[in-house]
């Protein structure tokens, strides 16, 4: 009897593993730079012809190899990276399957030239559909050059499902864009035809890459995450959420120079943004983890563009925790500025890796925001002990002004803020709201004359359903039957607050809805959302000094100054510089 | 126009005025006054369109005639001037001052386009001794509303009833309440809501030994004492029904000396919630036990003795309505009466029997809530 199991020649089995990881020409370029990258490569240049259906070539100036391992890369499971199986657990290349070069050689015609360090002379290979065609001398500059001709020659039926040229280009675009991101110390050049979509010199950091791809506005408008858990580090910059704009978002992750996507990441990053951009806005996310080996598997898809995290809650919750503490500080307001720095992330190295040590950095930042600021310049001491008393008084805390019934202005250390006094109360108040309800219920004032109010049947309806959210809001409220209900005691936010307006407003909106309670995460959430927005002080309001200092003071207090509940800026900021360059100083 | 004024008289007349005067205003003939001269006086009038001031003050009348003339300019040169006579001539819509040496013309506006201040009858109206209003009007005026939701009670309730004079005000969280005997001169009942400035204007203006006239008409008010006269508008609608909220069954009764309670409340305040104020207060036989707990600040506690005999009562406050009412108990001891820790809780002055003389004085503080 015949045997009808048969173990599949190579070229067979490499052809089939080719159609993982090789699927379009953006797949063969990312596995290409990705061996550069691995090899140490300080410039990958990406050449395509025809979108990369007719050439690719990727060019790297990395360690090269010598002819023996040149012959073994197209070997399948033929790798540098790792060993054993236990190598597995803590891969820190790109790849390591041995699985790209002989998959993309099976089903194109390749040409592989390559010199090591120390060799006179380089390898050139010639390799059509997987099969060794011709070896050679090449002369050339150390590094590894691959070229990738008519890939899928021999895989009509893989051909037919290839793209347009267009397609295909903003798909490898697309693909060396997130290696970009991921590796800002490499420079990069992408050429399609003639036309060069990327030409990135070396950067120093994230930031500059970024305003490398998207010019140095872009960057301006990101602020630096930092986080740290355990084996877990992140960081990487976010957009300020007065700038995020519903519908297309740059979003990318990296792992170890790798970039991967991870959906639940970013849904902890925009739960990171609650109430401080609108509900539809989609911020620009660029994110680096870093875990300890062991803690994360990356061989989960043959292109790697998915890992899996051991403890994967306490990634989210890093993630969301460490963007909600970027959007505290100052940077993360808005501003008049036309130019402005870009952000900078904090070098990793030294003791600052601690808990402590980000926590402490971060009050410092916030307290540099106020004159009052513990540590004056050296110029500035020597003019405080000159005139001391005026000088001194002014330095004991920001000059405050309110200014057409609904702004305060505040002079800080570099310039300017504006605050909006009623986005700045809703702040104050839906915090504290939220704070109060893990406390067990806001203040509550009983009313001599209770208020006896007309409401539609649904939104009777609505007071029954939220009556103990109510009270814990400090509204006790009671039904009277039929469409009346009884206000008995009610919160008392601030002296112009007027009780019924501001109940019957709310419970129109929680009866309705509108966009600001449906971000809500939950009935706590929607009312004090809802509160916070009807209760705040309204902008046309005059204030007194004790009262714009009070409301300045406790927005400071809160966790967000900078970011109303709509998602709008409380505050915007104006530096000295941009008013310098204004008048032209 | 033109008249002879002593400065004293110039100055007097002028600074009780321009107190009247809005400092901002979109309408610019308020920010002057109106000098009219007759028969051998000048009668000075300023307005915020709300509350008026009139007062006459003896001159030696050249020519009768009437200007306006920016008001506190005016009152800041009567200031100024030497004690000598003033000699003041109109010329067009100027006016010209002349002193010793000094000479002044300041712009006016026509007299014409000054509001007229409204004419009240004060041969309707009653008496009052200017002590018992103003002890009224201090008790009490503290407490109105000044939110704009409910502009009832933006006023003074004034009532007139039963032989009783009695001023009522309430923001809704607290109310003050005093009645005194009104005396044969005002008989017949009336029931009016006073915006509280012009009452300030009166507690201002009017001397305690003077009686005060007071006259109405449809929906102004006119007080009157010595040649000084306020006019004010009055708010219209009914003030609630404040005799309901007022407790008829509290049973539990505190004796506190004022003043250790005022201070123990003040110390507590220190570290409440700069918005809610609030402190709790323990009753318990004997002793006041006062705490407080703001998050994110701190706590404190305190005690101080009282006559007590309910059952421990815990209720929380608002320090500032405590320090408020307490301010104006004029009485070495206080007593507080309480029924539930949500139920409004009174607070009356401890007088020696037979020293009310028929006064009679309340002030009623709701609670907030307490958290356990």
């Amino acid at each position: 009897m015949s045997r009808t199991i048969h173990v599949l020649p190579d070229a067979v089995a490499n052809q089939i593993a080719a159609g993982e990881v090789v699927e379009r020409p953006a797949s063969v370029v990312k596995e290409l730079v990705e061996n550069a990258l691995d090899a140490s490569a300080r410039r990958v240049e990406v050449v395509l012809e025809g979108g990369g259906k007719r050439a690719i070539r990727v060019a790297d100036d990395g360690w090269g190899m010598g002819r023996e391992d040149a012959l073994l890369s197209l070997d399948r499971h033929a790798t540098s990276k790792i060993r054993k199986a236990e190598d597995l657990r803590g891969v820190a290349t790109f790849g390591f399957r041995g699985e790209a070069l002989p998959s993309i050689a099976s089903v194109s015609r390749m040409k592989l030239e390559t010199r090591a360090r120390g060799e006179e002379v380089g390898t050139g290979i010639r390799v059509e559909g997987g099969r060794i065609a011709d070896v050679g001398d090449v002369a050339r500059t150390r590094g590894t050059t691959v070229e990738v001709g008519r890939l899928f020659f021999n895989a009509p039926a893989r051909a037919k499902f290839l793209r347009s040229p267009a397609v295909e280009t903003r798909a490898v675009s697309d693909a060396m864009t997130g290696l970009a991101l991921a590796n800002p110390g490499v420079a990069f050049l992408v050429r399609s035809d003639d036309r060069v979509l990327l030409d990135l010199p070396e950067a120093a950091d994230l930031p500059e890459r970024v305003a490398q791809l998207w010019g140095e506005e872009a960057a301006a408008e990101l602020v630096p995450v930092h986080g740290e858990e355990g084996e877990l580090r992140l960081r990487g910059l976010v957009q300020r959420p007065d700038r995020a704009r519903p519908g297309f978002r740059r979003a990318h992750l990296f792992m170890a120079g790798r970039p991967f996507r991870e959906p639940a990441l970013l849904q902890a990053a925009d739960r990171g943004y609650r109430t401080t951009v609108p509900s539809q806005a989609r911020p620009w996310i660029f994110l680096e983890l870093e875990a300890a080996a062991g803690s994360v598997d990356v061989n989960v898809h043959p292109t790697k563009a998915e890992v899996r995290f051991g403890n994967r809650a306490s990634v989210e919750s890093l993630v969301e925790s460490a963007v909600r503490r970027a959007l505290e500080g100052e940077e993360s307001a808005a501003t008049f500025d036309r130019e402005l720095p870009r952000p900078r992330l904090r070098v990793r190295e030294g003791g600052d890796g601690q808990n402590g040590g980000v926590s402490g950095g971060e009050s410092e930042s916030q307290m540099a925001l106020f004159l009052a600021g513990d540590e004056a310049t050296e110029g500035d001491e020597g003019r405080a002990g000159e005139d001391e008393p005026l000088v001194q008084g002014t330095l004991e805390a920001p000059r405050l002004w309110q200014v057409h019934r609904s702004y305060i202005m505040a002079e800080v250390r570099d310039g300017l803020l504006v605050i909006d006094q009623h986005a700045a109360h809703e702040r104050i108040l839906f915090e504290e709201i939220m704070e109060a309800y893990d406390g067990g219920g806001g203040v509550s004032q009983r009313l001599l004359f209770p208020l006896t109010l007309r409401l539609s049947p649904a939104e009777c309806a609505q007071v029954e359903a939220l009556s103990g959210v109510l009270q814990g809001a400090g509204f006790e409220v009671e039904g009277f039957g039929g469409d009346t209900v009884i206000l008995r005691a009610v919160p008392h936010p601030h002296p112009y607050f007027d009780a019924e307006r501001s109940f019957r407003e709310m419970m129109d909106e929680l009866t309705h809805g509108s966009e600001l309670v449906r971000s809500a995460r939950n009935q706590h959430e929607r009312v004090a959302m809802s509160f916070a927005c009807k209760s705040a002080i309204k902008a046309g309001q005059p204030l007194s000094d004790e009262e714009v200092q009070e409301l300045f003071d406790r927005l400071f207090a809160t966790e967000l100054p900078y970011h109303d509940v709509h998602g709008r800026p409380t505050v915007v900021r104006l530096s000295s510089g941009e008013l310098e360059r204004k008048f032209g100083r | 126009m033109n008249f002879t004024i002593t400065r004293k008289n110039l100055h007097q007349g002028l600074a009780a005025v321009s107190a009247s005067i809005p400092t901002k205003t979109t309408l610019p003939v308020l920010s002057n006054i109106l000098l009219e001269a007759t028969d051998g006086q000048v009668r000075i009038s300023g307005t915020d369109l709300d509350v008026g001031v009139r007062t006459r003050t003896p001159a030696e009348v050249g020519q009768e005639g009437v200007l306006t003339a920016p008001g506190k300019k005016l009152q800041e040169i009567a200031r100024e001037l030497p004690d000598e006579p003033v000699q003041v001539t109109s010329q067009g819509d100027q006016i010209e001052l002349r002193c010793g040496r000094s000479r002044f013309k300041l712009n006016g506006l026509p007299a014409d386009d000054f509001p007229n201040l409204p004419e009240v009858s004060f041969e309707e109206g009653w008496n009052a001794p200017g002590q018992v209003l103003l002890s009224l009007v201090q008790h009490t005026a503290f407490a109105v509303s000044t939110e704009e939701s409910r502009p009832i009670l933006n006023g003074v309730l004034w009532e007139l009833k039963d032989g009783q004079m009695r001023m009522v005000a309430t923001n809704g969280h607290r109310l003050a309440k005093m009645t005194v005997p009104a005396g044969s001169s005002a008989q017949g009942g009336a029931e009016l809501i006073v915006p509280p400035a012009a009452l300030q204007q009166v507690q201002r203006l009017f001397e305690k030994e003077n009686e005060v006239h007071v006259g109405r008409d449809a929906n102004h008010l006119g007080f009157r004492s010595g040649n000084t006269e306020v006019y004010t508008r009055l708010i219209e609608g009914t003030y609630p029904n404040y005799e309901q909220v007022i407790p008829k069954d509290n049973d539990k009764w505190a004796v506190v000396d004022r003043e250790s309670f005022a201070s123990a409340v003040r110390r507590m305040a220190v570290v409440a919630s700069d918005q809610t104020h609030r402190i709790r207060i323990g009753f318990h036989q004997g002793a006041m036990r006062l705490t407080v707990l703001t998050p994110d600040l701190g706590e404190g506690e305190d005690e101080i003795e009282i006559q007590y005999e309910g059952e421990p009562l815990e209720i929380g406050f608002n320090a500032a309505y405590l320090l408020e009412v307490l301010r104006y108990m004029d009485t070495e001891e206080v007593k507080m009466g309480f029924k539930a820790p949500e139920r409004a809780a009174t607070i009356e002055p401890v007088r020696p029997d037979g020293e009310e003389g028929g006064v009679e004085y309340l002030c009623l503080v709701m609670p907030l809530r307490l958290l356990d």
